[in-house]
Formats: structure tokens, sequence, C-alpha cells
């Protein structure tokens, strides 16, 4: 059963369709990843569609601010130039004195309301499991305050988990209190450290199990 | 210079300088940092989609992965940062998603991104982008195959032939064509292997 999902796998890719998922055996990672090689040598499909490139942008500014994009054509240069400052906005607040959030899901981007520091410095970080398995990212910004966000997806846990910064000096740091459902969750907080003297990150259970570890770059 | 030794130097100059520092500070930080989301997106959007493309050989996957890294990545962006620090929290975010995407779809990794070796595909502003390393690494392990194995992977994977009309190319039966596929597939495996692909 499992060789004419692999069959139909590759037969998918070379029709060019997108290919279902199923169960892969380890012996048929090389002669998938060589098809996914000889496919992608295909001259033209490594160009995005123009379509899908303009049809994600008004998306991403939809979710930033729904009620100013609109479909109408009229009058969407207006709209799409407020919407992107709403848009930018957000992405500046996202970590401001008061954006302290926690969530559960990977939602669309959240305009806020609070002011927040410019010229940071930005540092990330990739959560991988004991046997390499990557989980998820982090990402720390410097500022004042400085503030970090992470988000995990895959995992089999679910449930609390605490995110600890790790230090140069070798001190730690609890930074937040998560959940994990259907293997996924968020965490944004601002915290009070030099993002510059920062080792790592750790994601614990309430036990003390760590479930993943990052180093920052 | 850096991206971070201007971007500090940039920080420095407005408190000591006068006019014509506070000028010269603006300047350095509209190269180095995005001015808006929509620069980050106009330039990265097109490498992005063909890195990811690279990873998993069509187009809807390739559409929707690229559209969760920006998704993802957009939320907790501060346009402060400089150029260098986006893009590579862009390959970071693209990193994770890709791992997740395998673990959905198959279970297991069968392609990855390293942020460092895969630097390339930000790496300059889109509208120069350099040309695919894919088509050379095809054509390698292509050409270390056998005439009928190596032919009906090109119908299959180059020239967009469907399995009836390789079939038809190759003067075989339809079943035979899958045969085929199946078995120069396996030895292209070896092939990339032996050349380190």
């Amino acid at each position: 059963m499992t060789k004419h999902r692999l069959a139909a796998y590759l037969d998918a890719l070379a029709d060019g369709k997108r290919p279902d998922s199923f169960d892969a055996d380890p012996e048929d990672v090389d002669v998938l990843r060589t098809a996914i090689s000889l496919r992608s040598a295909r001259p033209g499909d490594d160009v995005p569609d123009d379509g899908f490139v303009d049809r994600l942008y008004e998306e991403l500014a939809e979710e930033a601010n729904p009620r100013v994009v609109s479909i109408n054509q009229r009058g969407r240069v207006r709209r799409r130039r407020t919407a992107l400052a709403a848009v930018a906005a957000s992405l500046v607040l996202v970590g401001g004195t008061a954006a302290v959030t926690e969530s559960l899901s990977q939602g669309a981007v959240t305009p806020a309301a609070v002011p927040a520091p410019h010229g940071s410095s930005l540092r990330t970080g990739t959560f991988e499991t004991a046997d390499g398995e990557v989980m998820g990212q982090i990402v720390a910004s410097q500022g004042n305050p400085s503030w970090v966000y992470l988000n995990v997806a895959g995992t089999n846990y679910n449930g609390t988990i605490v995110c600890k910064l790790q230090v140069k000096d070798g001190s730690t740091i609890a930074t937040g209190v998560f959940g994990l459902h259907g293997g996924k969750g968020v965490l944004s907080k601002s915290v009070r450290v030099d993002v510059g003297q920062l080792r790592g990150a750790k994601l614990v259970t309430p036990s003390g199990a760590v479930v993943a570890s990052a180093t920052f770059a | 210079m850096s991206p971070t030794l201007r971007h500090s130097l940039a920080r420095s100059t407005p408190e000591t300088s006068s006019g014509t520092g506070a000028i010269a500070y603006l300047r350095v930080v509209d190269t180095e940092a995005y001015a808006d989301w929509e620069s980050v997106y106009r330039e990265n959007v097109g490498r992005l989609y063909r890195l990811m493309y690279s990873r998993v050989g069509n187009r809807p996957d390739a559409e929707d992965l690229t559209s969760e890294v920006f998704r993802t990545a957009l939320r907790p962006l501060r346009l402060g940062s400089s150029k260098g620090e986006v893009r590579a929290y862009l390959l970071t975010t693209a990193r994770t998603v890709l791992a997740s995407h395998w673990r959905r779809s198959l279970g297991l990794s069968v392609t990855s991104i390293d942020p460092e070796v895969d630097a390339v595909y930000l790496a300059e502003p889109s509208g120069s982008d350099p040309p695919s390393t894919a088509p050379n690494r095809a054509n390698q392990i292509l050409a270390a195959l056998p005439d009928r194995y190596r032919r009906i992977l090109e119908l299959r994977f180059l020239e967009a032939c469907s399995i009836r009309e390789a079939a038809q190319g190759m003067d075989v039966s339809v079943g035979n064509a899958k045969v085929l596929q199946h078995r120069a597939l396996r030895m292209a495996a070896k092939v990339a292997e032996e050349l380190g692909q």
C-alpha cells in the first residue's frame, strides 16, 4: 500500500499537482528528494505566479485591518495605503510595553495600540528536540522593554509549557507560560533583559522535562 | 562595513552631531532597514517562494508554505531591524515551516533549510535573481543514467509529459512507463547520493 502511495506522490510531483500525504518509509526519502530535485529543475515553475503574489499581499493587508481593505477596485490604492500603515504600525508595536499576549493559535497579524521603541536588534533561534527535530522558533528583540516571540508546532506534547531564557552568565530567566494544544502554541512577551546577552532558550514542562531547546544566532 | 556596524554607527550619530549628522543618520537607517512591511514582502516573496519550491517540487505546496512563512513572520517583525536581520528571521521561520510541513505530510523530513547555507536565496533584492542551480544538479544526475532511464525522467519531470505521453514517446505501454519511471528514480537517487546531493 505504501508503495502505491509513494508512486502516487511521485506521479503528482511529475504532473505538477499537490501530492497527497501518506506515512512515508525512511528508505523512500532519497527517491522523494531526488524527484523533488528533478522537478525543481523544470523551467518556469520556480517563479511565483503574479496572481499568488498579489493575492497573498491583499490577504496579509486584510488580516491586519479587514475594515480598511476591500475587494472593490475603486479607491483600492488609498485604502491599501491605510491598511499598510496599520500593518506597519502593528509590526512595530508588537512587543511594546503593554503588548504581552499569549495565544494558542498562529492567528493573523494583530494590530496593537501601544507605542514601542525603534532601533532594535533582532536575534533568532530554532527550537529543536534532543534528537534534532525542528519544533519551532524564537525571536528576541532588543528594546525598552525587550521582547520575545516564539511559536511551536508539531510536538506530540499537549499541556502547559514554560519558556526559560538562558543568559551568557549562566543564569536562567523564566520568561512565560503558555499552552500547547494539538502540538501548537505561541507566546509573545516583553522581557527585561539585554537581548545581546542571551545564549539560548528552553521549553520545559511543569515537571522540568525539556521539550526543546534553541541557541540564539 | 557590516549592516550591524553601520546600524550601530547610525544610532550613535544624532546625539553628538549637528543637523548634518542627523541627516546622515536618517539616510543610513533608510538604506539598512525596510521602510515598511510592503518592502519586506515585495523584496522577499519571490525568493522565499523559489526556496520553498526547490524544497517541495510543486507549486501548490510552495505557495502555501510561502504564505505560512509570511503569516508567521510578520506578526512579531519589527521594522527597526536591519534587512539582514529580517532576512535571517525569514529564513529561520521558513526552516520551521518546512519542517512542520514534512511532519504533517509524510511523517519524516525529506528536505530542509539551513539558514546559513540558504542565505543566498535572500541575499540580494528581488529583480536580480541569480540563475537557479537546480538544472545543473538535475543534469548531473541524468547524465549518469542509462538512456532509457534518463529519457523517462526527462519526459516526466522536465518536459511536463503525462505518463501516457511519456509512454507514447518511448513506444512502451503505460504500465511499462510506470515501471521504468520507478526504476529510473531509484537509480537516480543512488546517483544523487554518490554526487553528494
